[in-house]
């Protein structure tokens, strides 16, 4: 596909906008019960995962880079109204932090393998381990030691702390993965 | 998090100077150990937040839900380690938080924003383009109420079919909307003939 230049800075700069909107939109409307999980479920992650494994590494980072810097700067767009200077200093910095990597993994995994992959099973679970890698684990990586640098607390008690988490975030998995390459089918080249 | 009208003297302060405090002093009280010190450097950020006269509306429930993550840190540190290590742990999260609100709740969002892409614009350097970093920004938070609304809207035709509580019925038309909206709003720019590339480069 040629295009000039510009047009395609121009349309990747609106998917960014778009995708970072998307993530903040989820984080603004009350969270979603589901009977198996007893935690409700914010979807602002979920928002996180798609931006990646949508948009690819590049975009899908920046989408969240968006989100973080216009939180940090004061609006407060991370779920329950949080925003200002105080999120990113406070002990849950690191998982902020994290979305921007968390994403870009994701991404890097879904362009380079999963999207390769043929047959819908393979697709499925290499979708699956690439958000659960990317959104779960680099995210985790990222905001447990944070935590435990910042509180003082240690690194084994900020892992089980945020064990809590882990239901709702591989339930998010899931449903990116199935998302993701549900709209990868009807909206071929999202990536290229 | 947004200053609203404040007159404070933060308010009058450049933007960048209480960053740049805020930074360092951040750094400052994690190599700080005395507990004095930082009960002292506690109750300045408490007094600067005082006599800030920000609206503490706005940091009620920020500061709810602090005490609560701060006192199982406390309770969690206290019983592991000792009662003194956690008054400073907590001393320093609070001493951090109250500084960051008194400049959050002082500074305007345009001028935050402002200086983050003063912070930001060396990117040039390495091949980014300034102009595209504000472009994105703006047009971010120009598109949330629209996204909200679209959400809401999926939301409620989900329901009417008796699929709110099905993530994937929400998320798979959210997605494909929001594609939609960045499709046109791109063919909408390129029709203008927006360019953001800088002058500079233009041949």
């Amino acid at each position: 596909m040629s295009r000039n230049p510009s047009s395609s800075q121009t349309k990747n700069t609106v998917y960014i906008a778009v995708f970072a909107a998307m993530i903040a939109a989820m984080g603004l409307l009350p969270p979603i019960t589901l009977g198996i999980i007893p935690v409700p479920i914010t979807l602002q992650t979920l928002g996180v995962m798609l931006a990646g494994a949508l948009l690819g590494p590049w975009r899908g980072a920046m989408s969240s880079l968006v989100v973080v810097v216009l939180a940090v700067a004061g609006l407060p767009l991370l779920s329950g109204g949080r925003g200002g200077l105080a999120v990113l200093l406070g002990p849950t910095g690191g998982y902020l932090v994290g979305w921007i990597f968390g994403s870009l993994v994701i991404g890097a995994l879904f362009k380079y393998w999963v999207l390769r992959r043929t047959g819908n099973t393979a697709r499925f679970l290499a979708g699956l381990a690439s958000v659960i890698i990317g959104g779960i684990g680099v995210i985790y990586l990222c905001g447990v030691p944070w935590t435990s640098v910042a509180t003082g607390i240690d690194f084994g008690t900020s892992l089980v702390g945020s064990a809590a988490f882990l239901p709702g975030d591989l339930f998010k998995a899931v449903v990116t993965t199935l998302v993701a390459l549900t709209v990868h089918r009807s909206y071929r080249g999202l990536m290229s | 998090m947004i200053a609203a009208n404040n007159t404070s003297y933060l308010a009058r302060i450049k933007p960048g100077w209480k960053f740049g405090v805020l930074l360092v002093l951040s750094i400052a009280l994690y190599l700080i150990n005395s507990w004095t010190v930082l009960l002292s450097l506690f109750i300045l950020s408490v007094v600067l937040l005082l006599t800030a006269r920000v609206n503490f509306k706005q940091i009620r429930l920020p500061l709810i839900s602090l005490a609560v993550i701060l006192s199982v840190v406390f309770i969690l540190l206290g019983i592991q380690t000792d009662w003194l290590n956690a008054l400073r742990s907590v001393l320093r999260l609070l001493t951090m938080c109250l500084l960051a609100y008194s400049v959050s709740l002082t500074t305007k969002f345009e001028a935050m924003l402002e200086l983050f892409q003063q912070v930001a614009s060396p990117v040039r350097f390495v091949g980014g383009n300034p102009a595209q970093i504000a472009l994105a920004l703006s047009m971010t938070i120009r598109f949330i109420p629209e996204l909200k609304k679209v959400y809401v809207e999926v939301r409620e035709a989900q329901h009417a079919r008796g699929l709110a509580n099905n993530p994937l019925a929400v998320t798979v038309p959210l997605v494909i909307r929001s594609l939609k909206i960045a499709d046109e709003t791109a063919e909408a720019l390129d029709a203008r003939g927006y360019d953001s590339e800088p002058a500079a480069f233009r041949r």
